[in-house]
């Protein structure tokens, strides 16, 4: 009987060993493109800022803008929202916290909100529960390109433009730091300007080509395209980081774990011994007896 | 020695040059217009096709394949595109390749029966293409 027990635990430590050596190596690969997602996340986010300025330096500037993109243009019927998910679990509570986030808000809507899922855990987890996905994005994202994001961006803001959707609200992971990540939501359509009355007016004449509106109407689209491409890069950046801190936890237990397994080994096969030692002694002492 | 500012080129991905400039030459939607130090401030949008500019003290222009974009003029200059590329970026093949799909696709699909917004971007790659083609060989019109 004794002799069992110590075979099960035997095997326990070595099948959690073996989960260990996964875990570690899966920690190690993430770390490494963790890496790589950083730095391409920080050389896209350097240069947001400048087409948001120009957004404002016309909106500022010029009188009459078009009123299509802004807020307060149309009554709000139908919003589309576009979760951003990965494509691979074991990432702790990275999918689900996207995932948890966008259905708090779809229960708010009142009309049927229709979805345009980055990434297959995302889009898997609503096309079961039944929801309207309109389209949906899978591609790695460790590699993916501007104008391959156009993909799912363009199709957005055409539908915005025929009045199919009144909204578009983008539920992503940012990154705050290696150990946090916070899920962020953001309306990107209807574009949010407000008049500001401390910007300076240009006391220049700007030529505008084709004209101002023809600019604006560009320029406010582009930074839809902008702005979900750069959630798809920072989402990565933080799904490897999420992965990361997972699989490194996963390691600490299986690690605490082998330790109290090898602890109880060595209790279990003390004990078998401490009994054999006592048989033999009470046999021999019976004989004597 | 023409008096210079500083040009920022960038796309989504990265920063694609930034420096000090004597001249751009860039086709926006009406036309190749060149831009110098110290003149109407603008912000006008870019057609697919080259970028040229000449750096301070240089003789030579550079040159460069964008698609799409705008440029704004102000005491510096930016350019923000979708996509840019040196000529010695470009891989001829993989423009050939694209050149070739999109005129397969135009021949197969008769004028009546096209979808409009297919074929405007069949006719947007195929342009894209043949401009980093035209800007792999060194420009259409090469400038000194």
């Amino acid at each position: 009987m004794a002799a069992s027990g110590l075979q099960d635990i035997k095997r326990r430590i070595k099948s959690v060993t073996s989960i260990e050596h996964i875990t570690n190596a899966m920690k190690l690969v993430s770390a490494a493109k963790f890496r790589r997602a950083k730095a391409t996340f920080e050389n896209t986010q350097e240069y947001f800022h400048y087409v948001t300025e120009s957004i404002d330096d016309i909106f500022n500037n010029v009188d009459e803008v078009p009123d299509k993109y802004l807020a307060g243009s149309r009554e709000i019927k139908r919003t589309c929202y576009i979760p951003v998910t990965s494509n691979r679990g074991l990432a702790g509570s990275f999918n689900s916290n996207v995932i948890k986030e966008t259905e708090q808000l779809m229960r708010e809507d009142a009309e049927k909100p229709a979805l345009a899922c980055v990434g297959t855990r995302g889009r898997d987890y609503f096309a079961k529960r039944g929801y309207e996905i309109l389209m949906d994005y899978h591609n790695p994202p460790e590699d993916v390109s501007f104008v391959e994001t156009g993909d799912i961006s363009k199709p957005i803001i055409a539908r915005y433009d025929e009045k199919e959707i009144d909204r578009v609200v983008l539920v992503y992971t940012t990154f705050v730091s290696a150990l946090e990540q916070r899920v962020t939501t953001k309306t990107l359509l209807p574009f949010e300007a407000k008049k500001n009355p401390d910007a300076v007016r240009i006391n220049k004449q700007v030529e505008y080509e084709p004209g101002p509106e023809a600019v604006f109407n560009y320029l406010v689209p582009k930074y839809v395209e902008i702005m979900i491409y750069g959630a798809i890069v920072e989402s990565a950046t933080c799904e490897h980081a999420a992965r990361r801190m997972a699989m490194e936890n996963a390691t600490d237990n299986a690690r605490g774990m082998i330790s109290d397994l090898g602890l109880f080994y060595n209790r279990a096969r003390q004990a078998a011994i401490t009994k054999e030692i006592t048989e033999i002694v009470s046999g021999s002492e019976a004989q004597n007896g | 020695m023409a008096k210079t500012f500083p040009l920022e080129i960038f796309t989504p991905e990265r920063l694609f040059y930034w420096g000090d400039a004597e001249l751009v030459i860039c086709r926006t939607l009406s036309g190749e217009e060149g831009f110098m130090a110290d003149h109407c401030w603008g912000c006008k949008l870019l057609d697919i096709g080259e970028l040229w500019f000449r750096e301070n003290d240089q003789k030579e222009y550079k040159l460069a394949a964008v698609s799409g974009g705008y440029i704004d003029i102000r005491d510096r200059i930016l350019v923000f595109t979708d996509a840019a590329e040196w000529p010695e970026e470009i891989v001829t093949d993989r423009a050939n390749e694209a050149v070739h799909r999109a005129e397969d696709w135009l021949a197969q699909h008769g004028i009546e029966d096209r979808d409009p917004d297919e074929t405007a971007q069949h006719l947007r790659a195929r342009k894209r293409a043949q401009n980093r083609l035209a800007v792999a060989a060194g420009g259409v019109k090469p400038r000194r």
